[in-house]
């Protein structure tokens, strides 16, 4: 009877043993990443039947319980996914934002010293100094594009190492997700209890995987979790890791993606797809905010070369000669798919500054069409033939032929602001002179006087712009013109004040002619101290010459700016709130899970306590027995 | 619901990072005095500012044009308030040349003086500004516009245009004008036409007058000619001796008092020295079927001889050089002895000096719109000058900071975060283990 009283004497001390154990553990692992609380499980043992009725025999750990909530744990994986996703397109949307405004970096004080330089010029056309400040100022512009663009470069760069590193760190998550499988399926099917520490250990992985990718796991019968990435593809099927890889990408030579190498061929993810960790989130900011920005410069510098040099070639320089090209026109690239099966080389110009997009475009050839997709919106125009003029660039086939289903990505804009460069290299280049001039006539009787006469249009230039025109009056009201290229009309009726225009020239003469009088369109020779076409060229800062007329480069940018400041105030804003929901989740993972010291402490003393009552049995037991024994010895 | 003690921590110290957060960045906006650190702050006062800024810069450089405008009209205005002033003082040359009691050398000492004048004019005419650019030359302001082949014959080798800048977004204004324009754009005669004599055709006394246009509108009718000659006929057998003339239209070749070809004379009309002779029908004693009327007069004084003409033709335009050359070298020659001599004298000297008016006009003409122009660019300059102020005001209102708020802010924000400090470290030093 007695040996049945320290049977559960023992049971007691065993029990409280392995409780003060748990505790330990508890309060020893309060700080371990991912641990969760555990408790023991206990229950009174089988009882003893006897005639009296069922006699207790103490008590039975049954188990070691993991305090866990897939469903809380889950929420917490998704919240801190999400929130890892805004942080990394936070960190890297930071850099464009600070870059854009800053008086140093930015490209808004350039171009209006650009701009003032230019006006000095119109002003004193004839000074070599002024002229001399104006290619200073070209060249600053020139070199504010290519390091603004420089830097983008630079955060691309970044991003790809960022993105090639993080596909390591997920393969090793991947890896040792897979081996922790292994071992926790080993273990469990032994001793048919679970592996609450192994568990722990893997689904601090999971939520490590978590934050770089935006991972789902789902919990397998046998112990075993299964993990999958992006819209459902595999990375984590019991035992075994499937291997992320850094891949070209087929539609941005810049921008490789993410995907696997399946020994048949090569499968890429959609990067949209990646929308959860920081993987998603420098994924989403450079097919976002860098993607637009590049391009959104680099439609500014495009557009600036093309829309200054067109008018800069219609007037005429220090020598006398028309004026040649301030910048190099940048080119837009044009890339051939690989393992496209037609030897075409397709080439692109820019030609209309203001119909020019900052988006990308992908042509496939068909059978006698071409589908030009503009990304930016997906939409897609069917050409039955090349050349084409697609959104302000001409695309033509350069040499060879296309296949049926060849792709091209054509990106008009990308590389522009790194490869405007000024043309003119001595100060006497820069046309500030229209190539014409007017006079009239001194033996002219009437008190008709002739306007100093305007380029009409931009180059190229008609081909008689600088022949020599006469205007004769036969009367009050009619005139003749003559000169090469003019077609020598005659009897033409005159308006006072109206446009008179020949050659690419256009002329106004008001005031009361006298039959006889005469009026001449001359080349502009020696026309030092002309500023006509440098007050033209400066009025194009105001003047709406991109986006369909809409934006002058200065609101060009001024555009660019704000998309970039707005993007990086919602992922700022999405930041702090993310961090929220997570900080919410966790908490509440943690209510549950979470090891509170107190409570510990409390456990501690019960016990302790329960340890000490159940010596306390054997010490009953003990003295019963003693009594017995006392019996025989008298 | 259950508090896990890692809640204590990470809720206790992300409350205190984001204070420190506040704190910094309200920090920041007090030492830069910028309320827009970065775009994100505010995207669209971002890019506002970015407008505003530029609109600000353009006004800026119209401000440093209106300066140049200025600098340049006022080097013009000077040239031209030289070329008045030797240009009056040519006049009173002229006058004084006309004194008849004037003996050989006085008038050579007047030649030798106008010399110097027209000397001076041609030096202002090739006035070149600060920076070594001719005024007067057109867009050719690296050439000396006017060039002097021999004395009195100078070609204007500039062009006609004005050099321009802009003064505000609307308007530019012409800084320069064309050398030809003022210095060759002198009327002859009246301005309308030139009542005039060849030298030496005349032998009589006769001195014509400029003549004057009556009426403009007749004048100018297009069947008008405009060219005419009156001539005059001297009947030496009557006495005293008739002076008869007649009005020719040399286009229709034909006598405009009787309609018919001109005739020899005597003529049908009756010269009385200095009265009008007005170029319309005069019935009696003209016998013309077809009235005429150009709605125009002259007069001619003294002793017209027999045969003597004055003619009426349009007003061309003159360059000032050739009219002080041709005073300056009827000076040297001086008028002679003869009546038709001293004539011939008077009527050049008068021709000279009604060209000198006409030049003076043109000139004053050009300095009143230079002022104008002067004028106009001050106003500009006031204007500019207020939407600067305002541009900056703009600015200043959109990314500028309020110091007051910032201030009270930052005030604020520190006391929440020495609160969650304080509190923070009274919340984590409660453990049940203080106690066992």
């Amino acid at each position: 009877m007695s040996s049945g009283i320290f049977g559960i004497a023992i049971s007691g001390l065993n029990a409280a043993q392995a409780g003060l154990a748990t505790t330990g553990h508890n309060i020893s692992n309060a700080g371990t990443e991912g641990y969760h609380r555990q408790s023991v499980v206990q229950g009174a043992a089988v009882p003893l039947e006897t005639g009296a009725g069922f006699l207790g025999q103490g008590v039975a750990v049954s188990t070691v319980r993991r305090i866990y909530s897939d469903h809380l744990d889950s929420q917490v994986g998704k919240a801190e996914a999400q929130a890892a996703f805004f942080s990394a397109y936070d960190i890297e949307i930071a850099q464009i934002d600070n870059l854009l405004t800053d008086a140093q970096s930015g490209m808004a004080p350039v171009l209006q010293g650009f701009f003032g330089a230019l006006n000095d010029v119109a002003s004193d056309p004839s000074s070599l100094a002024a002229r001399q400040s104006l290619l200073s100022a070209g060249s600053s512009l020139e070199t504010r594009f290519q390091a603004l663009d420089n830097r983008l470069s630079e955060i691309r760069s970044g991003v790809n190492q960022r993105l090639s590193s993080t596909v390591g760190e997920i393969n090793t998550y991947a890896t040792q997700i897979a081996s922790l499988n292994a071992r926790i399926l080993a273990v469990e099917h032994g001793s048919a209890q679970p592996a609450n520490d192994l568990q722990d250990q893997r689904d601090s992985l999971v939520s490590g995987l978590n934050k770089l990718v935006g991972a789902t796991s789902v919990r397998q019968d046998d112990g075993s979790v299964n993990v999958f990435i992006g819209i459902g593809q595999n990375l984590v099927v019991g035992a075994q890791a499937f291997q992320l890889k850094v891949l070209p990408s087929l539609d941005d030579p810049g921008s490789p993606v993410v995907g696997y190498d399946i020994g048949t061929g090569l499968v890429r993810i959609d990067p949209r797809s990646l929308n959860g960790g920081s993987l998603g989130g420098l994924l989403a900011f450079r097919g976002d905010a860098l993607n637009s920005a590049q391009n959104e410069l680099g439609r500014i510098a495009a557009g600036l070369a093309q829309s200054f040099n067109a008018v800069h070639q219609a007037g005429q320089d220090l020598t006398g000669a028309l004026g040649g090209a301030f910048f190099s026109q940048p080119q837009p690239s044009v890339q051939s798919r690989s393992g496209n099966a037609g030897n075409a080389v397709l080439s692109a110009s820019i030609t209309d500054a203001n119909a020019l997009t900052a988006s990308d475009y992908r042509l496939t050839a068909g059978s006698g069409s071409y589908s030009v997709t503009r990304l930016s919106d997906n939409v897609t125009t069917r050409y039955a033939s090349l050349p084409q003029t697609v959104d302000g660039m001409t695309v033509s086939v350069g040499s060879g032929t296309p296949a049926n289903g060849d792709v091209f990505l054509i990106q008009p804009v990308r590389n522009a602001a790194s490869q405007i460069r000024m043309q003119l290299t001595n100060a006497g280049q820069v046309a500030a002179a229209a190539p014409i001039r007017t006079a009239a006539s001194a033996a002219n009787t009437g008190s008709a006087s002739i306007s100093v006469g305007a380029v009409a249009g931009v180059a190229p230039l008609n081909a008689n712009l600088q022949q020599p025109v006469t205007i004769t009056f036969t009367s009050t009201g009619t005139f003749n013109v003559s000169g090469a290229g003019t077609g020598n009309p005659s009897g033409i009726a005159y308006t006072a004040g109206a446009d008179i225009s020949y050659n690419g020239w256009s002329v106004r003469v008001s005031g009361t002619p006298q039959a006889g009088d005469t009026f001449t369109v001359t080349p502009n020779s020696g026309g030092t101290a002309d500023g006509r076409n440098a007050a033209r060229l400066a009025g194009l800062q105001t003047a709406r010459t991109l986006g369909g007329g809409t934006a002058s480069y200065q609101d060009t940018y001024g555009q660019l700016v704000n998309s970039t400041g707005n993007k990086a105030r919602e992922i700022q804003v999405s930041v702090r709130a993310q961090e929220n929901i997570a900080t919410q989740v966790r908490q509440t993972q943690q209510s549950l899970s979470g090891v509170n010291l107190d409570e510990e402490a409390a456990n501690l003393l019960r016990y302790q306590q329960a340890y000490q009552a159940s010596a306390k049995l054997i010490h009953a037991a003990s003295t019963v027995f003693d009594t017995l024994m006392s019996l025989g010895s008298r | 619901m259950r508090i896990a003690t890692s809640t204590v921590y990470e809720l206790g110290v992300a409350g205190i990072l984001q204070r420190q957060q506040d704190v910094l960045k309200t920090q920041q906006q007090v030492s830069s005095g910028r309320r827009i650190l970065t775009p994100s702050d505010d995207p669209i006062a971002a890019a506002a500012v970015l407008g505003v800024s530029q609109s600000k810069a353009v006004n800026e450089q119209y401000q440093r044009n209106i300066e140049i405008a200025g600098t340049v009209l006022a080097s013009e205005d000077q040239a031209l308030s030289e070329a008045t002033r030797v240009l009056q003082d040519i006049k009173v040359l002229a006058v004084n040349a006309g004194n008849m009691a004037l003996n050989d050398q006085d008038r050579q000492a007047l030649a030798v003086e106008a010399r110097g004048l027209y000397q001076e004019m041609l030096g202002i005419a090739n006035r070149a500004d600060g920076e070594g650019n001719y005024l007067f030359a057109g867009y050719q302001s690296a050439t000396p516009p006017f060039s002097e082949s021999a004395p009195g014959s100078v070609s204007y080798v500039g062009d006609q245009g004005q050099r321009e800048v802009s003064i505000s977004g609307s308007r530019a204004v012409a800084i320069t004008d064309a050398g030809s324009a003022i210095y060759q754009n002198v009327r002859s005669g009246n301005g309308t036409f030139v009542a005039g004599t060849g030298i030496g055709a005349n032998t009589g006394s006769g001195v014509v007058d400029p003549g004057r246009v009556t009426d403009p509108a007749k004048w100018n009718m297009p069947g008008n000619s405009r060219d005419f000659t009156v001539a005059f006929h001297v009947d030496n057998s009557a006495t005293p001796a008739v002076t008869t003339y007649d009005i020719v239209d040399n286009v229709n070749g034909v006598s405009l008092l009787t309609g018919a070809a001109p005739a020899a004379g005597p003529h049908l009309r009756t010269y009385t020295p200095g009265a009008a002779i007005l170029l319309k029908t005069r019935a009696p004693p003209d016998t013309n079927a077809t009235p005429f009327d150009v709605g125009a007069e002259l007069s001619v004084d003294g002793a017209p001889a027999n045969g003597d003409t004055f003619t009426v033709k349009p007003s061309t335009r003159l360059d000032v050089f050739s009219i002080m050359h041709r005073l300056i070298s009827n000076m040297t020659t001086g008028p002679g002895v003869s009546a038709n001599a001293h004539a011939d004298y008077r009527n050049d000297l008068n021709s000279a000096m009604l060209g000198l008016d006409h030049a003076l006009d043109t000139v004053l003409t050009t300095r009143a719109a230079v002022g104008a122009r002067m004028k106009e660019a001050d106003n500009a300059r006031g204007v500019a000058e207020t939407l600067t102020l305002q541009y900056a005001q703009r600015i200043s209102t959109l990314e500028d900071l309020d110091y007051a708020q910032a201030l009270s802010d930052l005030t604020r924000q520190q006391f929440q975060l020495e609160a969650a400090q304080k509190s923070f470290k009274e919340v984590s030093a409660n453990s049940l283990f203080n106690y066992l």
